[in-house]
C-alpha cells in the first residue's frame, strides 16, 4: 500500500458522557476506494467530522502526507483538499448552478479597474470544466434548487473537484438513488480513482461496499474492529464484525397471536392504506425520501389534511396531533431534537402529553405525575435516575426511552417510531427494542420506521416496503423474510 | 440531586450546578448593585428613596411580566409602551363617563384586545412577531393620539377622587401601587408552575415542535402569551393613568424597551421556554434601582442612558456565555 495521503491515528473523542471514539485510526492511500462501515452510533460520522475537521479529537493526531495536521474548521480541510460530501448536501438553492459549483472560491475580478466583483465568465468557464469531467451538462444558470437530489450531489462533487480536492469523503451517497443514478456514481467513483484521489465511503449498504472498496473499516461502538483487504470482503463478513458476531436474529420473537385492529386507514399517496393490530411490531422499510417518515406523521395527524380511518374500530378524525393523542397514539419523531424540550426535566417532559389527565381542572396533580415518573424511570431504566435533571443533559439513548416513557404515560396503545435507534449505542439500542416488544406483547401496536433493513427484519413481525409515499409491498414471516426479499419489495437492486 | 448520582453521570451533574449557581447572577447582581450605590451614597438606603424605587418600578414591572410571558412562549411584543398609553387613555375617558370600575375595565379588556390582535397577526399571519408589533406599536400610537385628539384626558375636571388616591394610600404602609404588582407576580407565577397552561407555555416555548408533537395546540398557547402582555400593559396603563392623574397620549414610551431588558436581565432565555416572573422582576429592579442610584449620584442622564445600555448588553453576552458549551 502506498504512503496515506490522510490518516486518523489513535483518536478519541468523548461528547459529555458518551465515548464516541476510543482510539481509532483510519488511513486513506491516494487511489483507493476506501470504505466505513457500522451500525449507527458506532462512531462512523464522528471519525468522518474528525478528518473533515468539523471537531476536533481530545487525543491522538490526523496526519496529512506524514505531517501532522490541526483543522481548524470545516473550511479549513476544504482548502487543504479534504472534501465532505454529506447526506443533507450544502447547495444555496437560490444560486445557479455555476455559483453553486464555485461556491467559497468565486473568481474575482476588478470591475472599472477597482470595484471587485466575481468574474463570470470564468467562473461558468471553471464550473463547466468541473461539470464536463463528471459528465454532467446542467444549465448553468440554473437556479440550484430546481435539481433533482442525485443532481444536486453531482455539484457537491463537482465544488471538490473544481477545488483540486485529493479526499473525497462521501457519507451515505447512494442514500437517496435510483439504481441509475448509483450506477452513475460508481463510474465517476472509478474516474476519481484512477486521477489519484482518495475517496472514504460510508454506506448501509454493504454490497455496494464489497463491489466498489479496495479497502474495509469496520467500526463497532467506538473502535476499530478490522481493516479488511479487497479479497477479503463479504457482506456476512462485514456483517459479523458490525455487530460483533451476535447477529441481530436473536432478537426475533416467536410472534404471539395478533390480536384486534387498532389502527387503520389511507395515507395521503396509498388509498389502501395500512392495518395495524394488538400485539404486533409492524416494520415501515423504504429508501431516504421515500416518503416513511410523511406517512407516519400523517397518521399521527401532521397533515396534509386531516388523517382518517379507524382507531380501535372507531373511526377518529385527525386533524392535529392533539385529536392522534387523544384517540390513544403516539409519534416518535425521527429527530428526537423535534420530540423533546430540551431545557425542560425529564419529568416535565415526559408528563407533556397527559398533563390533561393530571390537571382535569388546569392544576396539576404533581404529586401523581411524580408517582408515575418514579415508576417510568425505573421500569425504563432511565438514567440518570434524577426526573428534576433538564433532559438535554442525558444520553440520546436515555433521551429515546424518555420519549418512549412520555408514551407510555399517555396511556397509547399505538407507538408510529421513526428510526427510534438513529445515533444511540447498542446497549441502548437493545434495551430499548426490547421496550418496544413488551409493549406490543402487552396489547400494542407498534409501527417501526427504519432504514436499517436488518434491524427491521430482526424486530418486526412483518414488514411494508414503501416507495414514493406508496405501499408496494408486504413481507411476512411466512413468506421469505431476509434483506434480498426486502430489496425486491422495495425495487432497488442495490 | 436526590439520588446519587450514577456511574459516568459527573460530568452532566457539574454542568447542572454551574448552571444553577449562574441563575442567581441576576439577583447577585442586584445585591452588588445596591450594596455598591448605597456605600457611595447615604441617600439611597432612606425611607424616601426606598418608597420612590418601588413606585417607579410598579408600573413597569406589570409591563415586563407581560413581556415575560411573551418571550417564553418564543416571541417577542414592541407594541406594550403604545398599549400603556392606549388603555391609559381609554380608561380615563370611560371613567369619565362611566365611572371607576367601568373604566379600569375598559382599559384593561383594551390591552386585551390589542394583545389578542398581536397574537393572531404573529400566528395566523405568520408575521415575525418583531416586525408584527412593531406595526401595531406604530399603529396604537398613532391611534392613541387620534383618539385623545392629542390632548390629555380629561382636559377638564378631573378623574374621580378614589381613583386618584389609589395612587397615593397605602396599605400597611406600602404603596397600593406596589401590591398591584406583587399580587400579580403570586399569581401569575403559580399559573406559570403549577398549571397545565404554564407547563405547556414552557414547552411551547422551549420546543415548539416537540411541544405540537406532544399534542399542544402550540398556534394558540402563542397567541395567549400576547393577550396576557397586553392585558398586563392595560394593567400598567390604568396604573400610570392614576399616577398621572389624567390618560396621556404621550405616556408609556419606551416601556417596551425597559420591559425587554428586564426581562433580559433576568436571565429569560430570548428564543423561549426558559425564565421566571421573579427573576424579570429583579431584572426591573436592576433597571430601576441603576437609575436611581445614578441620579443620586448626579450622574449626567445622558451617560446614564450609556450605562444602562452596556448593562444590558453585558447581561445578555453573560447569558450566551452560560448557554455556550
Amino acid at each position: 500500500m502506498t504512503e496515506p495521503i490522510l490518516a486518523a491515528e489513535d483518536v478519541s473523542k468523548r461528547f459529555g458522557a458518551t465515548r464516541a471514539l476510543d482510539q481509532a485510526s483510519f488511513a486513506l492511500a491516494p487511489g483507493e476506494v476506501h470504505g466505513l462501515v457500522g451500525e449507527n452510533g458506532a462512531g462512523k460520522s464522528t471519525l468522518l467530522k474528525i478528518l473533515g475537521g468539523v471537531h476536533q479529537a481530545d487525543s491522538g493526531a490526523v496526519r496529512m502526507g506524514g505531517a501532522a495536521l490541526r483543522l481548524k474548521g470545516p473550511s479549513d480541510a476544504y482548502r487543504r483538499g479534504i472534501a465532505v460530501i454529506q447526506q443533507e448536501l450544502h447547495i444555496a438553492p437560490a444560486l445557479s448552478v455555476a455559483e453553486n459549483v464555485m461556491l467559497g472560491h468565486l473568481p474575482g475580478t476588478r470591475a472599472l479597474r477597482f470595484l471587485p466583483v466575481v468574474d463570470r465568465r470564468a467562473m461558468v468557464e471553471s464550473a463547466r470544466d468541473a461539470l464536463a469531467a463528471l459528465d454532467f451538462h446542467p444549465d448553468l444558470e440554473r437556479p440550484a434548487g430546481s435539481l433533482s437530489h442525485a443532481e444536486r450531489q453531482l455539484i457537491a462533487i463537482a465544488r471538490a473537484v473544481s477545488r483540486k480536492a485529493r479526499v473525497l469523503i462521501l457519507d451515505e451517497p447512494t442514500a437517496a438513488l435510483e439504481h441509475a443514478e448509483v450506477e452513475r456514481l460508481f463510474g465517476l467513483i472509478a474516474t476519481l480513482k484512477t486521477q489519484g484521489t482518495a475517496i472514504a465511503y460510508v454506506s448501509h449498504r454493504l454490497d455496494e461496499i464489497v463491489a466498489i472498496a479496495d479497502r474495509c473499516t469496520v467500526v463497532r461502538d467506538g473502535r476499530v474492529v478490522a481493516t479488511l483487504a479487497r479479497g477479503e470482503l463479504g457482506v456476512a463478513r462485514l456483517v459479523e464484525l458490525m455487530t460483533g458476531g451476535a447477529l441481530a436474529h436473536g432478537g426475533a420473537t416467536a410472534a404471539g397471536e395478533r390480536g384486534e385492529p387498532l389502527l387503520a386507514g389511507p395515507l395521503p399517496g396509498d388509498p389502501e392504506g395500512l392495518r395495524l393490530h394488538s400485539r404486533e411490531v409492524v416494520g415501515l422499510a423504504g429508501l431516504l425520501g421515500s416518503g416513511t417518515s410523511q406517512a407516519l406523521r400523517y397518521l399521527f395527524g401532521c397533515g396534509p389534511g386531516a388523517a382518517r380511518g379507524a382507531v380501535r374500530g372507531r373511526v377518529r378524525v385527525r386533524r392535529h396531533p392533539r385529536d392522534a393523542v387523544r384517540a390513544g397514539i403516539g409519534f416518535a419523531p425521527g429527530e428526537r431534537a423535534t420530540a423533546l424540550v430540551p431545557g425542560l426535566s425529564v419529568r416535565d417532559n415526559i408528563a407533556l402529553p397527559s398533563l390533561a389527565r393530571f390537571a382535569p381542572l388546569g392544576r396539576c396533580d404533581d404529586a401523581a405525575i411524580d408517582r408515575m415518573v418514579r415508576a417510568l424511570v425505573d421500569a425504563l431504566d432511565i438514567r440518570p435516575r434524577d426526573p428534576s435533571r433538564p433532559v438535554r443533559t442525558l444520553s440520546g439513548g436515555n433521551q429515546q426511552k424518555v420519549i418512549l416513557a412520555k408514551w407510555l404515560a399517555a396511556e397509547t396503545h399505538t407507538l408510529l417510531l421513526d428510526e427510534p435507534t438513529h445515533g444511540i449505542d447498542v446497549a441502548a439500542k437493545a434495551q430499548l427494542l426490547r421496550l418496544i416488544r413488551e409493549f406490543a406483547a402487552r396489547g400494542g401496536a407498534v409501527l417501526l420506521a427504519s432504514s436499517e433493513t436488518r434491524e427491521l427484519l430482526a424486530h418486526c413481525d412483518r414488514i411494508l416496503a414503501m416507495r414514493r409515499g406508496a405501499l408496494v409491498g408486504e413481507l411476512g414471516r411466512a413468506g421469505p423474510f431476509d434483506e434480498h426479499a426486502l430489496r425486491d419489495a422495495l425495487g432497488s437492486e442495490l | 440531586m436526590r439520588d446519587v448520582p450514577v456511574a459516568g453521570a459527573a460530568p452532566a451533574s457539574l454542568r447542572a450546578k454551574r448552571i444553577d449557581w449562574a441563575g442567581h447572577i441576576p439577583l447577585a447582581t442586584l445585591v452588588v448593585l445596591c450594596l455598591v450605590i448605597s456605600l457611595l451614597t447615604d441617600r439611597f438606603l432612606t425611607t424616601l428613596n426606598v418608597t420612590n424605587v418601588l413606585v417607579q418600578a410598579a408600573v413597569i414591572a406589570v409591563v415586563a411580566m407581560g413581556m415575560t410571558f411573551v418571550i417564553l412562549g418564543g416571541g417577542f411584543d414592541l407594541s406594550v409602551g403604545s398599549t400603556v398609553a392606549m388603555t391609559g387613555c381609554v380608561a380615563a375617558a370611560v371613567m369619565m363617563e362611566a365611572g371607576i370600575l367601568a373604566g379600569v375595565v375598559a382599559g384593561v379588556a383594551t390591552g386585551a384586545l390589542i394583545g389578542l390582535a398581536n397574537g393572531l397577526i404573529v400566528t395566523v399571519l405568520k408575521v415575525n412577531p418583531f416586525i408584527a408589533t412593531l406595526g401595531t406599536m406604530v399603529i396604537v400610537r398613532g391611534a392613541v393620539f387620534l383618539f385623545a385628539d392629542s390632548q390629555q384626558i380629561p382636559i377638564e375636571g378631573t378623574l374621580p377622587r378614589p381613583f386618584l388616591d389609589f395612587a397615593v394610600d397605602r396599605f400597611l404602609g406600602i404603596h397600593d401601587l406596589v401590591w398591584v404588582p406583587a399580587i400579580l407576580l403570586v399569581a401569575l407565577s403559580w399559573v406559570l408552575a403549577k398549571t397545565r397552561y404554564g407547563r405547556n407555555l414552557y414547552a411551547t416555548g422551549g420546543n415548539r415542535e416537540a411541544a405540537y408533537l406532544s399534542g399542544i395546540r402550540v398556534g394558540r398557547m402563542v397567541a395567549s402569551t400576547y393577550v396576557w402582555c397586553g392585558a398586563l400593559a392595560g394593567v400598567a396603563g390604568v396604573m400610570l393613568c392614576a399616577r398621572l392623574q389624567s390618560g396621556q397620549p404621550t405616556s408609556g414610551e419606551f416601556y417596551e424597551l425597559t420591559a425587554i431588558a428586564a426581562v433580559v436581565l433576568g436571565g429569560a432565555a430570548l428564543h423561549g421556554g426558559e425564565g421566571k416572573l421573579y427573576k424579570t422582576v429583579i431584572g426591573v429592579f436592576i433597571m430601576v434601582v441603576l437609575g436611581n442610584g445614578l441620579n443620586l449620584l448626579n450622574v449626567d442622564s445622558h451617560w446614564q442612558r450609556v450605562a444602562v445600555g452596556l448593562v444590558i448588553i453585558a447581561a445578555a453576552a453573560v447569558d450566551q456565555l452560560r448557554h455556550r458549551r
